[in-house]
């Protein structure tokens, strides 16, 4: 059985192509079951967001395979061969296994580290699941990857540090003010990331949400969309006063916000904190009013440099990411060579016992006259003989160390034990097991 | 005996040293246990010396400062088992260290005046070794306060950002640990001033009991550090000095502190020498 996969993503297709290409808009359990009909393909994985559709495919024959899903991409979104196969990536076995693993991690996302991209792995597998597309090879290849996501994030900072200016803003909130709840937030007009950081703020908690604007339209748009209650514009010195953040992003030329109109409404002390952020620019909050002793005022700018801090602390990270997912493969590649050698195992298992078995009963006469106790411990003493002796090569059969070894030892002990493939182990020839080395010596 | 504990709090500082570095979870669970570890071990020790002693063994300086360091321990855990939050380990647990050496290796025999039979001596001494305790968890608090402050607002998020918890959460802390600090450093001295006044009508000759005075410079800072963390209260209350000044505040407060608690009790008072 082998692992192939097929797919486009950001960096191998143009964003046209991979929404002529995309699942995850589309019903994606008519795609996997479309996909079943395919003759070739065991256990099948959709994955599809909206950087990636990749198909994920346990199968006999990769050649036969490939050219099946190839055909059905083509089918399914209606798109001819041509307009898609320069832009297919194909691995299979072990870099199938590498890009699934990476994939998972967040190494293979558009922001490095983004921490959606598990769940939409995991959601891929869970639809699978559920049209009963995954066997015991993408089952442990997917629960694999899992923990290989985890490892990921849980031991290099690869996902850490907000990478968008709305984040930013609102992991700077929760260090100054902890948890958010309860928090008053006031919005001085309405812009792109004014809005954003309102919604990241509201899903974070905070209380209420105050929108004011030159033009109350706008404000009262917005305060719809993050619930909020818009405030007349003549109001906003005395929001400022009750707000614990104010988010800025008008079009003014002139600053809207001075150090005078705070400290006259809230003295020199002032007792709570409060966080400034202006995504105004030109800038909306004088800058003398981030020396008030309580008060953190962060521009645009600000913002930007701490994304792109962040940025580069995690592309530093990426080394340390890659390693572990080189180590993970290479585990799973030992799990599948361990499972590559269970037949071989199984043979060997039931040709020994075969032999105890006959041998048994040989002095079947002879052993009659013992009690039941007696013979049962017979019984359990030479499986107990054959256990120990098949201890060692079994263990050192699961631990070969490649593919081409396992071959040749799997190879040798078919030889030297007589274990044919496909052939009943009942019919390996009689008369060899009866001549054993202690009925050479009796005669 | 000393020693066991000294050991356990310092394998403790380097555990919490690669927590707050590392940030793995595991690590934290295991700082935990080390330091859980050293407290069991400083109870054990100081359960056997009053075994031995007969009474509590704070007597002394060096004893008193084991039992300090022991009440620090518990305090320090409690805070970290209620709020979850293990990055003060870094600060907290070398003052542990640093204090624990005095009464390793220098234990002193707790050899107790007979005037000091009262159960009022003892209120004294718990009350104000748990206030210390408390005030150097607000200091460290405190401290920690005014690194994550500087960070948020000269725009470096860096080394400490990610690591400490957020600025209302140590000021909330910080509050609440002065808080504490106080109502059992006014028992204590309350209680003290009446026993020693007691004590002194019982035996007119003692030279410690006629000692007890403002002049007596443990007692005079005493009441100054009393008068520290009161207008810390104050001003947090009426003046709206929370966050760094509060912070600064507690720090001083503690300073003060640590110089009553250890040269001036070993070289300058005359009133508080019962051996």
């Amino acid at each position: 059985m082998q692992v192939i996969l097929l797919g486009v993503s950001h960096r191998t297709a143009p964003v046209e192509l991979r929404e002529r290409l995309d699942f995850s808009s589309r019903d994606l359990g008519a795609a996997i079951q479309a996909l079943a009909l395919r003759p070739s393909a065991a256990e099948t994985v959709v994955l599809s967001t909206c950087n990636r559709s990749e198909i994920y495919v346990v199968c006999n024959d990769p050649v036969r395979a490939r050219e099946e899903v190839t055909g059905f991409l083509s089918e399914y979104h209606n798109l001819p061969e041509t307009a898609f196969t320069p832009h297919l990536f194909s691995y299979d076995n072990e870099s199938a296994v590498r890009h699934l693993f990476r994939v998972a991690a967040g190494l293979d996302s558009i922001v490095v580290g983004e921490p959606q991209i598990l769940g939409q792995v995991k959601d891929a597998f869970q639809a699978a699941a559920e049209h009963h597309r995954t066997g015991p090879m993408l089952s442990k290849l997917f629960h694999w990857s899992f923990l290989v996501g985890k490892r990921v994030r849980t031991e290099t900072g690869l996902g850490e540090g907000a990478v968008s200016v709305s984040f930013a803003a609102v992991a700077l909130a929760r260090k100054i003010f902890g948890q958010l709840n309860g928090r008053r937030v006031l919005v001085v007009g309405a812009g792109e990331i004014s809005t954003l950081t309102a919604q990241h703020l509201r899903a974070n908690g905070v209380g209420e949400i105050l929108v004011t604007s030159r033009t109350p339209a706008h404000a009262e748009a917005l305060a719809a969309s993050v619930n909020g209650r818009s405030v007349p514009w003549n109001d906003l010195a005395q929001g400022v006063a009750v707000a614990d953040i104010v988010v800025t992003a008008t079009g003014s030329q002139r600053p809207i916000v001075t150090r005078a109109q705070i400290e006259s409404v809230t003295g020199r002390h002032r007792r709570d904190p409060l966080f400034i952020i202006d995504v105004a620019v030109p800038r909306d909050v004088e800058a003398s009013v981030g020396d008030i002793e309580q008060v953190f005022l962060y521009n645009v700018d600000d913002l930007q440099s701490l994304v792109q801090e962040n940025l580069s602390r995690r592309s530093s990270e990426v080394e340390r990411a890659e390693s572990i997912v080189t180590e993970e493969v290479s585990k799973f590649g030992a799990w599948q060579r361990s499972r590559g050698a269970v037949p071989t195992i199984v043979a060997l298992r039931e040709r020994f016992d075969r032999i105890r078995r006959s041998e048994l009963n040989r002095l079947d006469g002879k052993l009659s006259g013992m009690p039941p106790e007696a013979k049962a411990r017979v019984d359990e003493i030479t499986r107990l003989i054959v256990e120990k002796l098949l201890l060692e090569p079994t263990e050192q059969l699961k631990g070969l160390p490649d593919e081409e070894t396992q071959v040749a030892y799997t190879e040798a002990i078919n030889r030297l034990f007589r274990l044919r493939d496909g052939e009943p182990i009942s019919q390996v020839d009689e008369g060899a097991a009866e001549v054993t080395p202690a009925d050479r010596q009796r005669k | 005996m000393n020693f066991l504990p000294l050991a356990l709090y310092a394998a403790a500082v380097v555990v919490y040293a690669i927590h707050f570095a590392k940030r793995q979870p595991s690590i934290g669970r295991t700082a935990t246990t080390v330091l859980l570890l050293g407290v069991l071990a400083h109870t054990f020790v100081i359960g056997m010396q009053t075994m031995e002693v007969r009474h509590v063994p704070f007597s002394n300086t060096s004893t008193a400062v084991s039992s300090f360091v022991w009440m620090l321990a518990l305090s320090y855990l409690y805070l970290e088992v209620t709020t979850d939050e293990r990055a003060m380990g870094v600060f907290i647990v070398p003052i542990l260290v640093g204090l624990q050496t005095i009464p390793a290796f220098n234990p002193g025999v707790d050899y107790r005046d007979p005037v000091l039979d009262s159960p009022w001596f003892w209120v004294h001494v718990t009350s104000l070794l748990f206030a210390y305790a408390t005030f150097a968890l607000a200091a460290m608090l405190g401290l920690t306060y005014v690194l994550q402050f500087k960070e948020i607002k000269k725009k470096h998020l860096g080394y400490f950002y990610t690591r400490l918890p957020s600025l209302h959460v140590l000021d909330a802390m910080n509050s609440r640990a002065v808080a504490v600090g106080w109502l059992f450093l006014t028992v204590g001295v309350v209680v003290g001033v009446v026993w020693a006044a007691q004590a002194l009508a019982l035996t007119p000759d003692n030279s410690n009991l006629r000692a007890m005075s403002l002049q007596d410079p443990k007692i005079f800072i005493a009441v100054l550090t009393w008068a520290v963390y009161s207008f810390a209260m104050f001003a947090r209350k009426t003046l709206g000095w929370t966050g760094r000044r509060a912070a600064w505040l507690s720090a001083v407060g503690f300073v003060i502190v640590l110089l009553n608690f250890l040269p001036v009790s070993y070289f300058v008072t005359t009133s508080h020498t019962f051996q």
